[in-house]
């Protein structure tokens, strides 16, 4: 492993890979990335991996819209073979509430007049031409964009690694961060759990839920916690669910891969535990086969297949901590509260461009962590 | 091939039943996996595989393995190595996936 590095980025998620890629892209070459386990392999890979340009923050749908483009010409842009199983055929969200439906018209009205993002509202006669196995039961419409849908989270990380492996960044996995050195005021290392230093002016603190732990190593608190989400996958059935569905109301969303595969999830922050704890349960298994079968009741007779659980990586507001800190040469991409997979591409670039002490090309200093202090919170109307 | 006597299980044989292997008849014991049946009769291919369309025979016999996947009286991705037969059930080679039922 090198010992010395330009920057090194903790966390081989999504967002830590394409930093690494991004910053390697600038020319700054010397990056190394630490991994604790292997890429992909936390909230990232567990994630359901819905992208939407539907959210109700002016930040988040900057953001959103612009990652959605850079997933469409992701796979060529990367030189990555395999593809990164990009669906677009939508994402439906459904409202409830005549108030829900007023939430999602303002969101959409948002999202159009930023994005020119072509977000409809729905009547419950146009869901069901979408979604004819949808139970219409208390539906009152819905809000679509049929250019939102779902993606590969492996395959996504995959070719910001590869790629950023082919410009020189070191990637490490199985190596985790046990300690960050500082001098003053600013970052001078990293050491590792095998005992090894790596000198570098600048970290990135990619870590999701455990960016918290990584957060005290340099005496910053990061105001987040992990939460356990889970997903509940069946067989592979042919193709009938073009769109990612989800229920603010309900807390549920469905999707179901280009393998075939229904993945089911539901948030559950009442009962979920708040700690590093990824086991499945059989709790799990009966709540969300018991809401999802609601909206969806022919999926009765579908078999099950496999359950997983990850973790959010929360905060206060539910959105990302982004960007510098107090202490110099330490950055944060942390906190995404469970919407992070999909901004991936899009925040790697302007992280990148942060510590390559650029101006980012959309402002992301209303997810400064300084937000915490003036109390200057941005809540996101749009998150399960 | 069947086995008749068994050195360490005793076990007894359902009535002889007939059913349908894509509309050929063949005959089983009743109450035994379908695929049992099939194999008994010759039948060694249950299904394809999706991407490039190997064939695919008993092969975990516990249900575990998605080997063995067919349509059984129209109802898609059953697992015939533990799906007990019975008389005059159709039992067919399942194209691709198989669909979701929707009721009405």
């Amino acid at each position: 492993m090198r010992n010395t590095a330009d920057v090194v980025v903790i966390g081989g998620g999504v967002h830590g890979c394409s930093i690494a890629y991004h910053l390697a892209q600038k020319g700054i070459k010397n990056v190394v990335l630490l991994e604790k386990n292997y890429l992909a392999s936390g909230g990232t890979g567990r994630s359901a991996a819905g992208i939407r340009h539907q959210f109700g923050t002016e930040i988040n749908i900057r953001l959103s819209a612009t990652s959605i483009k850079m997933m469409e010409n992701l796979a060529g842009e990367l030189d990555y073979p395999h593809g990164i199983d990009l669906m677009q055929g939508g994402y439906m969200m459904l409202a409830y509430t005549e108030s829900q439906l007023d939430q999602f018209k303002k969101n959409a009205e948002m999202q159009n007049s930023l994005m020119n993002a072509g977000t409809k509202v729905l009547s419950v006669d146009e869901i069901v031409r979408i979604t004819p196995a949808l139970n219409t039961e208390g539906l009152v419409g819905a809000s679509f964009n049929k250019r939102d849908g779902h993606v590969d989270p492996f395959h996504v990380t995959q070719a910001y690694a590869d790629a950023a492996k082919r410009l020189g960044v070191e990637i490490n996995t199985r190596t985790e961060v046990v300690d960050i050195i500082t001098e003053g005021n600013r970052v001078t290392g990293v050491v590792t759990g095998k005992g090894e230093v790596i000198s570098t002016p600048a970290v990135v603190n990619a870590a999701g839920p455990h960016g918290a732990i990584i957060g005290k190593m340099v005496g910053i608190d990061i105001p987040l916690y992990p939460e356990r989400h889970q997903i509940l996958v069946t067989e592979p059935l042919e193709m009938f669910l073009p769109c990612m569905v989800i229920s603010f109301t309900h807390g549920t969303y469905f999707k179901q891969t280009p393998h075939g595969s229904l993945l089911l999830g539901v948030g559950d922050p009442e009962h979920e535990v708040k700690d590093f704890n990824q086991e499945s349960t059989w709790q799990f298994l009966e709540d969300v086969a018991r809401k999802i079968t609601y909206h969806m009741p022919a999926l009765k007779n579908v078999r099950i297949v496999r359950q997983w659980a990850g973790l959010y990586d929360i905060t206060p507001d539910s959105q990302a901590i982004l960007g510098k800190t107090d202490i110099e040469g330490f950055y944060l991409d942390v906190g995404w509260s469970g919407h992070g997979l999909q901004l991936g591409p899009v925040v790697g670039k302007l992280m990148a461009q942060v510590i390559a002490g650029e101006k980012p090309d959309i402002d992301i200093s209303v997810m400064s962590i300084d937000r915490f202090k003036t109390g200057a919170l941005i809540p996101e109307p749009a998150c399960v | 091939m069947r086995i008749d006597e068994h050195p360490v299980l005793t076990f007894t044989r359902g009535k002889k039943v007939t059913f349908y292997f894509d509309g050929k008849k063949i005959e089983g014991y009743e109450g035994e996996p379908i695929a049992a049946a099939l194999h008994a009769a010759g039948v060694k291919v249950l299904r394809h595989s999706h991407k490039k369309n190997r064939p695919r025979g008993f092969y975990c016999a516990i249900g575990n393995c998605s080997s063995c996947l067919m349509v059984v009286d129209g109802v898609p991705n059953v697992r015939v190595c533990v799906e007990k037969l019975r008389e005059g059930m159709q039992v067919e080679t399942q194209k691709g996936r198989g669909d979701l039922i929707v009721e009405d």
